[in-house]
């Protein structure tokens, strides 16, 4: 990876989605995208790869967004990776448990792609 | 003759003479001396006084250059206090200017999201040819994109009612018949209809907040009904009017293709029958079926 390069874990069960979060995060200069279909898949590439950033949805089959956070956080590699959970819900609730998991911020559906750069800049520390 | 005679005239003169003599001269000594004195004392004087002058003219030349000094100080803050006054309102104009440039980046920025979110719609929309794949990219798309909770995709069976393809959170055995209500009017029509101002709150079938009708060229096949948003969706965006115009122009063309395609037996002979059709001098109109919901995928 590039000199003061970021890499970013996308998980994410739509394709469409997935799409949509690649083409918001490349307006992001020196990110690199790599993408997961489901929790099982990210767990795959957490095992083999270093990432400094991590997004999820949280309605997911197999291994929801929630599960996954969970594990991650278990994993001494990626421990205090930052985490952004996406989700359809907008409820306190919701919010409140996946920060008590270790997610670090929420982004809502439907996604701006303005609001996906802000947050991911804020915790990357990119100016 | 003369020295001896004046010699001679000298030491003749009487004692009085001399003494008066002497005392003339004395007197004159001593007018001599004090008029030394007083010129002494005078030149003293007036050399005090070309000091005291000397010195008046010293402490006047500073007070003057002082006054120059400062005169120059204060038109230089003049000076510089124009100076400041342009390079406030330079920084002022050049501040506008980047806001507005900013403004303007956000804008392009919120366009090109916009435009992504469009085409990668329109992508997955057609990116399948079997009707349930197609069905599920028409529920992400209003799931997804445009923040949709409860809605339903109808479309037309008989040619006078609309049955429920799909829906979330509806009643999917809801049955609409064409001309009748929002969803019918829009069918019968061809025309959208969709509730401007704060999409909350939520609707229903009967009052839904868009109806768009599905369209194949002239022919309409269905209709994209919501009923309500999620709510942290406070209002339509202009992406989102796009998006279901979109979506009433697309949606039709993809759901018709991929049942043309699940009618077809062998895919070989469909592609081979469009190469012929394509290398026909005029290729006939297809009139699709109608759509059934429950048609078997292929």
């Amino acid at each position: 990876m590039a000199e003061g390069s970021f890499s970013c874990l996308v998980v994410e069960d739509s394709p469409m989605m997935r799409q949509l979060l690649v083409f918001a995060l490349a307006r992001i200069k020196r990110i690199q995208v790599t993408e997961a279909e489901d929790g099982v898949d990210a767990l795959r590439k957490l095992a083999t790869n270093r990432y400094d950033l991590i997004m999820s949805d949280i309605n997911m089959p197999i291994m929801d967004g929630l599960k996954l956070v969970k594990r991650i956080r278990s994993d001494a590699n990626h421990a205090s990776t930052p985490i952004i959970i996406i989700t359809t819900e907008g409820s306190t609730e919701d919010r409140q448990r996946a920060m008590a998991l270790g997610a670090n911020a929420y982004i809502t559906k439907p996604i701006q792609a303005p609001q996906v750069i802000q947050k991911v800049k804020e915790l990357l520390k990119i100016p | 003759m003369a020295d001896d005679d004046r010699a001679h005239r000298t030491s003749d003169a009487p004692a009085d003479l001399k003494e008066e003599r002497e005392a003339f001269v004395r007197q004159f000594l001593r007018r001599g001396f004090e008029l030394t004195e007083d010129v002494l004392a005078e030149n003293r004087a007036l050399r005090d006084q070309l000091v005291r002058a000397q010195e008046d003219n010293a402490r006047l030349r500073a007070a003057l250059a002082s006054s120059d000094a400062i005169r120059d100080l204060i038109r230089k803050i003049e000076t510089l206090e124009t100076e400041r006054t342009e390079l406030v309102s330079q920084t002022s104009t050049l501040a506008e200017a980047s806001r507005r440039s900013e403004e303007r980046t956000s804008e392009i920025e919120q366009e090109l999201h916009d435009l992504a979110n469009l085409y990668i719609a329109s992508s997955h929309l057609h990116a399948t040819l079997s009707v349930r794949g197609v069905v599920r990219h028409m529920r992400e798309l209003l799931q997804q994109l445009l923040g949709a909770e409860q809605y339903a995709i109808f479309v037309l069976r008989d040619t006078d009612r609309a049955v429920v393809l799909t829906g979330e959170g509806v009643d999917e055995s809801t049955v609409v018949v064409v001309g009748e209500g929002p969803i019918g009017t829009a069918i019968a029509t061809g025309r959208s209809r969709v509730v401007e101002g704060p999409p909350q709150p939520p609707g229903s079938l009967d009052s839904p907040l868009a109806v768009i009708p599905m369209r194949v060229r002239e022919r309409v096949l269905g209709a994209i009904v919501v009923c309500s948003v999620f709510e942290q969706k406070e209002r339509w965006a202009a992406v989102d009017h796009e998006l279901l115009d979109l979506m009433g122009a697309q949606a039709g063309i993809a759901l018709v293709s991929a049942r043309l395609f699940a009618g077809v037996s062998d895919a070989r002979t469909l592609l081979s029958g469009l190469d012929a059709l394509l290398a026909a001098p005029s290729a006939p109109s297809v009139v699709p079926p109608p759509m059934d919901p429950h048609a078997q995928e292929r």
